[in-house]
């Protein structure tokens, strides 16, 4: 009987994963000015992300490095839980720096072939809630960040076609704390336990594209970024539990997967004088999460492997962007993209509220010196006020995330 | 360059701007009006949990989270407070004392080991003994809630100075009979708005004890008009008595909740000790029971692994356990089983054991029961809140804003130790169960209460 008396469970809602939520797309700022769109021209060294085909392309050696800053806002309001003063509540400030270096080009002028490196943040992103709000039992504050490094290969086939590939090594970690409703004699708010999970993570993948230049005017872009399974081993699980409980949960390892999903891109770009016009699909394998595990080292009554059902769909993002040349000095871009969520209805958790992402930005490129260039761009994200429900953990509400993203950045050709 | 300027201040100008989603329905009363709210049951409107009553017990009951939601209308049809509950002064129990998790030694066994026990060394706070005097001044009280009342003691006389410490503690006239109180209490506070939540201790009595009273439909009174506790009541009576206390709550036109009785066949009371709990880990344990009863009941047999419980049926006869029987969890039963060889070597005794009969019996009652309540509240024009099947769901599980719900014993979150009432959380699960269905009768928009904010079961 003894069993009886011991368990407490713990929801892990574990909706936790590289989400649409925490795919940043800020690879490049000249892209990002433009909605995001950028596989069909190779622009500078960030067309290594972009479209590796793409790399031959460039006039020599460059060597680019962008930095931006999102300061992402989730707001979460529930008409039923008046218990919650305000009854909006709003996530905590915080601000993430995503960056990205690359470095290649042709090996020679006008060589057939092209080398480079490219180190860029496809997730680094996170959101934090007050200890103590209303949803505390499913997540208190999360972070996942990624890092990828990818060496590339370009070869110019002919005038017209110009193929890439790149080999993927991406670095990361989680960082994940919700409380448990499991508490001592002060009760909820005041001794909740709480569980905090920390892993370093790691996956391989590929990046290939193709680049085809039917004229100055005119050129496509076909690209296919592999997913990335980012595998986390002996991640540090600690809980935080009423005494009584401490060998209930004991504080171990855990093993869970996180991938990054993979993509699809095409593109179009269009030059007419001063004028580009760009225009980007994104579609986006979602699907390949049927479901997301944690597995503890050690198990007790209470402390159970965590497997959290999903149900994501595949998503297409169309991106569209342009363009204007001012002068031989400045340019100016702007773009939008509109971005659907990949997380249906009853699966919103307030870890990952996603919702259809409306998506706007702009920027300027400067070019003082003949072989350097400063760039600048803002984006801003809106979601819509989405109404959903989390059925896994019986939570609903209307969320809605606001991120303004500024980034600034510099290349130099060699 | 003047325009990455541009861009940076246009940044920061936007970083500022939060998202909100405040959503700011009004909330309203709909057709109903909440200024004067009197809840009337038992042991579940009481407060009572973990084995018996106490302070912080009755300030998480769910009339008091019920008034609270209310008190959020604005405006005249609003609760109005006080919300006067006859409130202990103590909180380890009265009379008795409370069940807490702690780590005791078992007697036979040596071991130690984390469940629920009594709170050691247990002394009633003197002051709980008073009767209470309520602070407002015609007597106000708003929860009148008596842990242990039938809808079948509403005619008895003297129901409070007799056979219950709970209602003499604050009924205005000890001798009289509950319905007489219920009237001097509707007088009092006039209410607009009433909870009423009987009737579960019309069978809960005989099924606590093993279902060794009348269950089926025969009972009559032993004197009186007092039904023994372990009988179910008639339902003549129920359907009768029930009418009558209906017709006084509901006589000053007041809107109101009729709440139904659960199942008590699905809560941790009876659920936790499955028939088949003798677990067998060596096949001589198994070979020596086979020896012990072959002789004389050839039919019984163990093997390793889980076994069906020895018990006494209600005739008296020794037999094994058919699956679904259910054994009456308390911690003495437990000891038995573990230490004395019940259900192993001695049957379990037939007080307590549920066997497929008397589930029934209870099953059929309660079904009555649940019906004529139904009616009732068609008739009376009030909202009908179908706890049974709500109980039923959060036993079988449900998620509520992140927290699981089960009716496993202790670990289940919404039900108390006793395995039968339910922790604050329950019982703010219970609140806005009930105002969901206020809501749809009422159209009115009363939000729920934030169960988060609530204990669950307390661990040392």
């Amino acid at each position: 009987m003894k069993r009886h008396f011991l368990a407490a469970s713990l929801l892990l809602s574990a909706a936790t994963s590289f989400g649409a939520g925490y795919q940043i797309n800020l690879e490049g700022l000249r892209q990002v000015a433009m909605g995001g769109t950028g596989t069909a021209w190779p622009w500078d060294a960030s067309t290594i992300f972009y479209n590796p085909g793409g790399l031959v392309r460039l006039k020599g050696i460059q060597a680019y490095t962008s930095v931006s800053l999102i300061m992402p806002y989730t707001a979460y309001g529930n008409q039923v839980n008046s218990g919650m003063n305000p009854t909006s509540v709003s996530s905590q400030p915080q601000t993430f720096t995503p960056f990205n270096v690359y470095i290649g080009g042709p090996v020679q002028e006008n060589s057939r072939i092209a080398l480079g490196l490219g180190i860029y943040t496809p997730a680094g992103n996170g959101l934090k809630w007050d200890d103590n709000w209303l949803g505390k039992y499913l997540v208190q504050s999360i972070t996942l960040k990624a890092v990828c490094f990818q060496p590339t290969i370009s070869y110019r086939v002919s005038d017209f076609l110009a193929v890439g590939a790149g080999f993927v090594y991406g670095t990361g970690s989680l960082d994940f704390s919700q409380a448990m409703p499991v508490h001592g004699q002060l009760g909820p708010g005041h001794d909740d336990g709480q569980a905090k999970l920390h892993g370093a993570a790691d996956g391989v993948g590929f990046n290939i594209g193709a680049q085809f230049k039917l004229s100055e005017q005119l050129q496509f872009g076909l690209t296919y970024r592999s997913q990335v399974n980012m595998s986390i081993s002996g991640g540090s699980a600690n809980f935080k539990v009423p005494a009584s409980l401490r060998d209930s949960f004991p504080n171990t390892r855990f093993d869970s997967q996180l991938p990054l999903p993979q993509v699809v891109s095409i593109g179009v770009g269009y030059r007419t004088g001063p004028w580009t016009l760009q225009l980007d699909l994104n579609y986006t394998g979602w699907n390949s999460f049927d479901s997301l595990r944690f597995n503890f080292e050690k198990h007790t009554s209470s402390l159970h492997n965590v497997h959290a059902p999903r149900h994501y769909h595949n998503t297409f993002t169309p991106r569209i962007g342009a363009t204007y040349k001012i002068n031989k000095v400045v340019a100016v871009m702007a773009g939008g993209a509109y971005d659907v969520t990949p997380v249906p209805n009853g699966f919103v958790s307030p870890e990952l509220p996603d919702a259809n992402r409306i998506v706007a930005s702009c920027g300027v490129s400067v070019k003082p010196l003949p072989r350097f260039t400063i760039l600048a761009a803002f984006e801003s994200t809106t979601t819509v006020k989405r109404a959903a429900t989390y059925d896994f953990g019986g939570f609903n509400g209307t969320y809605q995330t606001i991120a303004y993203t500024p980034g600034v950045g510099i290349y130099y050709n060699f | 360059m003047r325009k990455i300027y541009i861009i940076a201040a246009v940044a920061f100008t936007f970083a500022a701007c939060k998202p909100s989603v405040k959503i700011s329905a009004p909330v309203s009363p709909g057709s109903a009006t909440f200024t004067n709210y009197l809840a009337i049951g038992n042991s579940l409107t009481a407060g009572y949990a973990d084995n018996t009553l106490y302070l912080t017990g009755q300030i998480n009951s769910y009339p008091q989270r019920l008034f609270e939601q209310f008190s959020m209308i604005t405006g005249d049809r609003g609760a109005k407070g006080p919300f006067i509950q006859p409130l202990l002064h103590g909180n380890d129990g009265y009379p008795g004392a409370k069940l807490i998790m702690g780590v005791s030694t078992n007697t036979c066994t040596g071991t130690s080991s984390l469940g629920p026990m009594s709170v050691p060394n247990y002394v009633a706070d003197p002051l709980d003994a008073n009767v209470y005097v309520s602070p407002v001044n015609n007597g106000q009280i708003n929860n009148i809630g008596v842990p242990g009342i039938r809808i079948a003691d509403y005619i008895v006389p003297g129901y409070a100075s007799i056979f219950n410490p709970y209602a003499a503690r604050f009924y205005a006239d000890p001798a009289g009979t509950p319905m007489k109180e219920l009237k001097t209490m509707v007088n009092n506070l006039y209410p607009t708005f009433f909870t009423f939540w009987l009737g579960a201790n019309d069978v809960l009595g005989y099924a606590s004890n093993g279902g060794q009273g009348r269950g089926a439909d025969s009972a009559a009174p032993v004197f009186g008009d007092f039904y023994n506790p372990n009988d179910i009541t008639p339902t003549y009576v129920f359907e009768k008595l029930y009418d009558s206390a209906l017709k006084i709550a509901s006589s000053t036109g007041a809107s109101g909740a009729l709440i139904n009785i659960p199942d008590i066949t699905s809560i941790p009371a009876f659920t936790t000790i499955p028939a088949d709990g003798l677990f067998l880990v060596r096949q001589s344990q198994a070979d020596s029971l086979n020896a012990f009863w072959h002789t004389s009941f050839p039919d019984i047999s163990f093997k390793i692994g889980h076994n069906l419980f020895i018990i006494q049926d209600n005739a008296g006869q020794t037999r094994q356990a058919v699956p679904g029987e259910l054994i009456i969890l308390s911690s003495s039963i437990l000891n038995n089983i573990t230490c004395q060889g019940w259900g192993s070597y001695t049957p379990i005794l037939k007080g307590s054991v549920l066997t497929t009969d008397e589930i029934q019996f209870i099953r059929t009652a309660t079904a009555r029961f649940n019906d004529f309540i139904e009616k009732e509240a068609l008739k009376y024009n009030l909202a009908y809140v179908d706890m049974f099947t709500y109980l039923k769901t959060v036993a079988g599980g449900i998620a509520y804003n992140g927290i699981d719900y089960t009716a496993q014993y202790v670990s289940g979150g919404a039900f108390s130790l006793d395995g039968v009432h339910l922790t604050p959380r329950g019982y703010a699960l219970v609140a806005n169960e009930i105002i969901k269905t206020i809501n749809a009768k009422y159209h009115s928009t009363i939000p729920y209460a934030d169960v988060n904010r609530y204990n669950g079961v307390i661990f040392p």
